[in-house]
């Protein structure tokens, strides 16, 4: 483990403890404590990496490797914007208020476990801990669709579990040790691979089921639409990212893709990206329902990092870890604005809505905002990882699918102009009632998200160079 | 065949049981009996801190809350049995799969074991577990945290004048 | 024939009906079940390559922590359960048909 960093898994945890035993004459402590926690977490973060002097070093003196203090930052500042939305949207007389906060105080606790291991074995214990978390978070609302939700991801995460265990327990047999050490010694020794492929191909397996990549991607709609809202916009912006991609970004980059051992085991995970860039994309098109789109283009988009994790070149693996970033940073104020929409106008069926941009201006340019992002118009952060990644390909000779890649962009550009004309602009259907725009409190987390977004697209060569310091840490 | 194989071998009928039997009920007595022969196993391999944990935990705790699940539902299963053909399929199922796994599977593994690393010898349960693998004992414990938050938030407090009733697990 | 690929052999195939009974049920206590024996199955490769490289006590540590993360899991199924019980009467998954697209 990273032991510089394991303050910021345990203060979620403290704080998760120390919740239940808060007075319960006053609900909205609990709403306080896991904001200061995370607040404080972060300004604890920029003071690590942000300072003038540190930018100005090219950020040499930042601990660890820099990829897991980025995505420590990168959780804590989603969990953030999802803990002070749901501080301000959930019910005053919710009954588990305060087992929801310790959930998600617990849930970021694992994923700060996740990014700061450096063990499969732990690794594992970890992301079922998350899984855990999120199937309890997503059936939190009393309804049946959080419940059917919940079901399928309790039923295609578990399975993707035991193919992780049987992946570890041949590199337990073939390794002796579980550590992401010994298996980069090993792909970098002369011996043969075949075995150890063998092991981080079940591995990978399952950690592309728990991405929910094509054609495993069944229980991402379901458990999106169903999730209570400001649950979707953590598991989508950052549960599924953490769990599922982070682990075949990392497992990529151990196992040296780029010097062409286990070749077929690259190759098939980047048709299986490809693959999902295509299915969520063209099922995006024609859902009816804000939310259940949202979580087709989040199937598309983790393609993208999916592609570029299993071409594993230094650039792809930049461009992969920048993507990460920025999905997690749109999808987060499209998932939270779906759910200002939710509450305003009291539904998120595409059908029904239209107009709202008059009445919720806030909401709507925030939303323009993270979809050209999504859709890589320059010069928003989204343009750049795409680039990146495209780039990439067409280095290494993928042709083909730098093409394809560039032409689901444009696909993903289409199906959210459509959806932003059903929702926001447009007119607004007979029957549907007044939209009034939600309060500011509500506003916030996307308005900061929407600012990060504009500013890492416009500052991206301090952003490149923190990132390419991660990657060649990681990488070497 | 050795006691060892005889073992795995009772250890997948029962599965296969436990899959096939009408009742929830048998199908949960079913399940502990496999954790009992994988318990054995664990014995037959030396291994009993593991076999104890597994006796204890897999087949006495997980048996009591898979029974007290199945005592909740029982009523209902029984009004809408589900289709037995499917069920009932699984030994030709596995006939199949078992024959045709037999020429590529254990050549397979054959293979795998001959890559195998030999680990350094010593240690006891204690220092593997203390020294070796402490951050998984942090995860155990963010596990145990995270379970008695599921079980509080799914069964919330309905009224406020329970409210000094402890949550137990 | 050693005995370490007979192991593998019979692990798959109770990883092969774990998930048989997982895929062709529509009970939830029936997929938990199915799940389970898929878990076990996982459990004993790990024991059977532990055993193998004379690695116990490292494969021992490991399983002792599955046991846990496992208990917690069959705990937050069988929670989960009650709550679809209790909000639609019904412990078939397929009668949940409400998200659809």
């Amino acid at each position: 483990m990273d032991k510089g960093l394991l303050a910021y898994l345990y203060i979620p945890l403290f704080t998760a403890v120390v919740i239940p035993f808060l007075p319960k004459s006053k609900p909205k402590l609990a709403d306080l404590f896991a904001n200061a926690t995370l607040l404080a977490g972060l300004a604890n973060l920029a003071w690590l990496c942000l300072r003038p002097s540190v930018i100005a070093s090219g950020f040499i003196s930042v601990p660890g490797n820099g990829l897991s203090l980025l995505l420590v930052g990168l959780i804590y500042l989603v969990a953030l914007c999802v803990t002070f939305f749901s501080a301000n949207y959930l019910p005053e007389a919710m009954p588990n208020r305060g087992a929801y906060y310790s959930l998600l105080m617990v849930s970021v606790a694992a994923m700060c476990g996740i990014v700061t291991t450096s063990d499969f074995f732990t690794l594992y214990v970890f992301i079922e801990v998350l899984a855990v978390t999120s199937f309890a978070l997503i059936t939190v609302d009393e309804t049946l669709g959080g419940v059917e939700g919940a079901l399928k991801y309790f039923l295609l995460t578990f399975p993707a579990s035991a193919l992780i265990m049987a992946g570890i327990s041949i590199l337990l047999l073939t390794l002796g040790s579980l550590s992401y050490e010994s298996l980069r010694t090993a792909m970098s020794s002369g011996l043969p691979a075949g075995p150890v492929t063998f092991g981080v191909a079940l591995m990978m397996l399952g950690f592309l089921i728990k991405s929910g990549v094509a054609p495993f991607h069944t229980w991402t709609p379901d458990a999106y639409q169903g999730a209570y809202a400001p649950v979707s916009a953590h598991l989508g912006g950052i549960v599924t990212k953490i769990s599922g991609v982070y682990a075949v970004l990392k497992t990529a980059t151990l196992m040296n893709f780029f010097d062409g051992r286990a070749q077929g085991l690259s190759s098939g995970i980047m048709f299986l990206g490809m693959l999902s860039i295509a299915v969520g994309a063209l099922a995006a098109l024609r859902q009816k329902d804000f939310k259940r789109m949202l979580a087709f283009s989040s199937i598309s988009q983790v393609g993208y990092i999916v592609l570029a994790a299993g071409l594993g070149t230094p650039l792809a693996v930049i461009g992969a870890i920048f993507h990460l970033f920025n999905h997690a940073t749109f999808k987060t104020v499209l998932f939270l604005n779906s759910a200002s929409v939710e509450r305003s106008a009291g539904t998120t069926d595409m059908t029904k809505l239209g107009g709202l941009e008059h009445s919720m201006p806030w909401t709507s340019w925030t939303s323009v905002i993270a979809l050209l992002s999504t859709a890589g118009v320059p010069p928003l952060s989204g343009f750049w990882s795409k680039l990146l990644i495209i780039l990439a390909l067409w280095e290494s000779g993928f042709k083909t699918y730098a093409v394809l890649a560039l032409l689901f962009s444009i696909v993903t550009l289409a199906y959210f102009m459509m959806m932003q004309k059903k929702v926001f602009f447009g007119k607004k259907p007979a029957e549907a009632g007044a939209a009034p725009e939600v309060s500011p409190q509500l506003l916030a987390p996307a308005v900061l998200m929407s600012a990060i977004i504009v500013a890492a697209g416009l500052l991206f060569p301090y952003f490149y160079s923190y990132v390419r310091m991660a990657a060649e840490r990681i990488i070497l | 065949m050795t006691s060892h194989n005889l073992l795995f071998m009772l250890a997948v009928l029962s599965a296969v049981w436990a899959v096939m039997a009408r009742k929830l009920l048998t199908s949960a007595i079913m399940l502990a009996l496999v954790s009992v022969f994988a318990s054995l196993i664990l014995f037959d391999f030396n291994a009993p801190w593991a076999a104890v944990f597994e006796l204890s935990v897999c087949a006495g705790l997980i048996t009591v809350l898979f029974i007290a699940g199945v005592s909740l539902v029982r009523a209902e299963a029984e009004r809408n049995p589900e289709g037995r053909a499917v069920f009932q399929a699984l030994p030709l199922a596995l006939a199949i799969f078992a024959i045709a796994a037999w020429y590529y599977v254990p050549a397979f593994f054959a293979g795998v074991s001959d890559w195998k690393l030999m680990a350094a010898p010593g240690g006891t349960i204690g220092s593997a577990l203390w020294d070796v693998r402490r951050p998984d004992l942090l995860g155990q414990i963010v596990m145990l945290a995270a379970g008695v938050f599921v079980i509080k938030s799914i069964f919330p407090k309905k009224r406020p004048a329970a409210a000094e009733e402890r949550t137990t697990k | 024939m050693s005995a370490f690929s007979l192991d593998w052999y019979f692990i798959t195939l109770l990883i092969f009906v774990g998930l048989y009974g997982m895929l062709v049920s529509r009970s939830i206590i029936r997929q938990l079940i199915g799940l389970e024996i898929v878990s076990k199955a996982a459990m004993l490769a790990v024991i059977s390559a532990g055993a193998l490289t004379s690695n116990l006590m490292l494969a021992q540590a490991l399983i002792i922590t599955m046991i846990v993360v496992e208990v917690v899991v069959v705990a937050a199924g069988l929670a989960l359960l009650v709550k679809a019980h209790r909000l639609s009467g019904s412990a078939d998954i397929w009668k949940l048909d409400s998200l659809k697209g």
